[in-house]
């Protein structure tokens, strides 16, 4: 080939970029959990707006405070506790995963990260449950 | 399934269809094969259609064992290697081959990787070392369980999250010295920050990755970085 033969240049092709849909989500059911897990944490943050509220109410003394006794706001209670258990559970489950360190140069094993998580778990549920009742005895 | 019935046996393929020159966007077209041998994967299939049916239709491939990750396509909504995805798993049903998502595509099966391609490079995916060794010094020795550290990330392929996933595996490498080099690029807007844990690349990984772990480890190494004091320090 001459020398003086120059490449042509590249001819830029047209590609096709698929857009994501809304629905993505719905497609496969590790998807829908997945929206699940990140969704359980907007009915909590609206239950702590609430208490955050209440918190404000009793600082005006003790005639401010009245805890609702209203049948829909215990049964959204109860929603949001579901919730809680079910972000809790997923977010102490993946500690494995994302953590990563060793003891004597030795990697712990995910396994034994997650039991120490939910036994931390557990073990601060009794310690706040008591002080909670014993407050309120 | 029986030699008998395998005479008869066919399926369909269904395949993304797209000519840059004529399509505004893909179409999907069916193809009606005989399933002859339990062995067929999807790539046989598609190697079949391109020889008795339709010469047009355009896909990568390579190795065909799993290895170079050239034929990744989307087979029934998951992302597979088409080299060992069998048919007799999805037959009598269809099978689909789309692309792989979020992708642009050139050509039917066919996407563009230089996006990916550029990620790789950049974060650098081999041993970095501050000062190399003289050859008289003999090799880097490793222990089993250092090797063990980074051994499944060093499996991966062009599937996925694969430059993430290699990047940690050289960070976790007892002989590598690049980690500094690396995380800039890790822990750019468009690195490990995009991912959301949705922990779908370590289900689907035909090669036992799991990419979301590598992921998530990296964000917890560059926030302690960033966090610690002395963090960065080497």
């Amino acid at each position: 080939m001459s020398a003086d033969v120059e490449a042509a240049p590249p001819t830029a092709t047209r590609t096709y970029r698929p857009a994501m849909g809304r629905g993505w989500w719905t497609r496969k059911s590790h998807y829908f959990w997945y929206m699940v897990r990140e969704f359980t944490a907007l009915p909590l943050a609206l239950w702590l707006l609430w208490l955050l509220f209440e918190i404000q109410r009793a600082g005006r003394g003790a005639s401010g405070y009245y805890p609702p006794s209203s049948t829909p706001f215990v049964i959204f209670s109860v929603i949001c506790l579901l919730f809680a258990l079910y972000h809790s559970f997923t977010f102490l489950s993946l500690a494995g995963v994302i953590l990563h360190f060793k003891v004597l140069d030795r990697p712990v094993a995910s396994r034994l990260i997650v039991l120490s998580q939910f036994g931390g778990w557990l073990a601060a549920s009794v310690v706040i449950g008591a002080v909670l009742i014993g407050f309120g005895r | 399934l029986k030699e008998r019935d395998l005479a008869e046996k066919r399926i369909t393929i269904r395949a993304t269809r797209f000519d840059p020159e004529k399509d505004k966007a893909p179409r999907m077209q069916s193809y009606d094969i005989p399933f002859t041998d339990d062995a067929m994967v999807v790539l046989d299939a598609l190697n079949y259609i391109k020889s008795h049916v339709d010469g047009s239709l355009s896909y990568r491939w390579s190795c065909r064992m799993g290895i170079c990750g050239s034929c990744g396509m989307t087979v029934n909504g998951t992302p597979k290697l088409s080299c060992s995805a069998f048919l007799r798993d999805y037959w009598p049903r269809s099978v689909t081959v789309t692309p792989l998502n979020n992708f642009p595509i050139v050509r039917d099966l066919v996407v563009d990787m230089e996006d990916f391609m550029e990620k790789l490079k950049s974060i650098k995916p081999w041993i970095i070392r501050k000062e190399e060794l003289p050859l008289g010094a003999g090799e880097h020795r490793q222990t089993m369980d250092q090797i063990d550290d980074f051994r499944q990330f060093s499996q991966c392929i062009n599937l996925g999250p694969a430059a993430i996933a290699l990047a940690r595996r050289y960070n976790l490498d007892s002989r590598d010295q690049g980690t500094k080099e690396r995380l800039p690029m890790l822990a750019h807007p468009d690195g490990i920050w995009e991912c959301s844990f949705v922990g779908e690349c370590s289900v689907v990984c035909p090669k036992g990755v799991d990419p979301a772990k590598a992921i998530q480890q990296t964000k917890l190494d560059t926030t302690m970085r960033f966090v610690l004091p002395y963090g960065n320090r080497e």
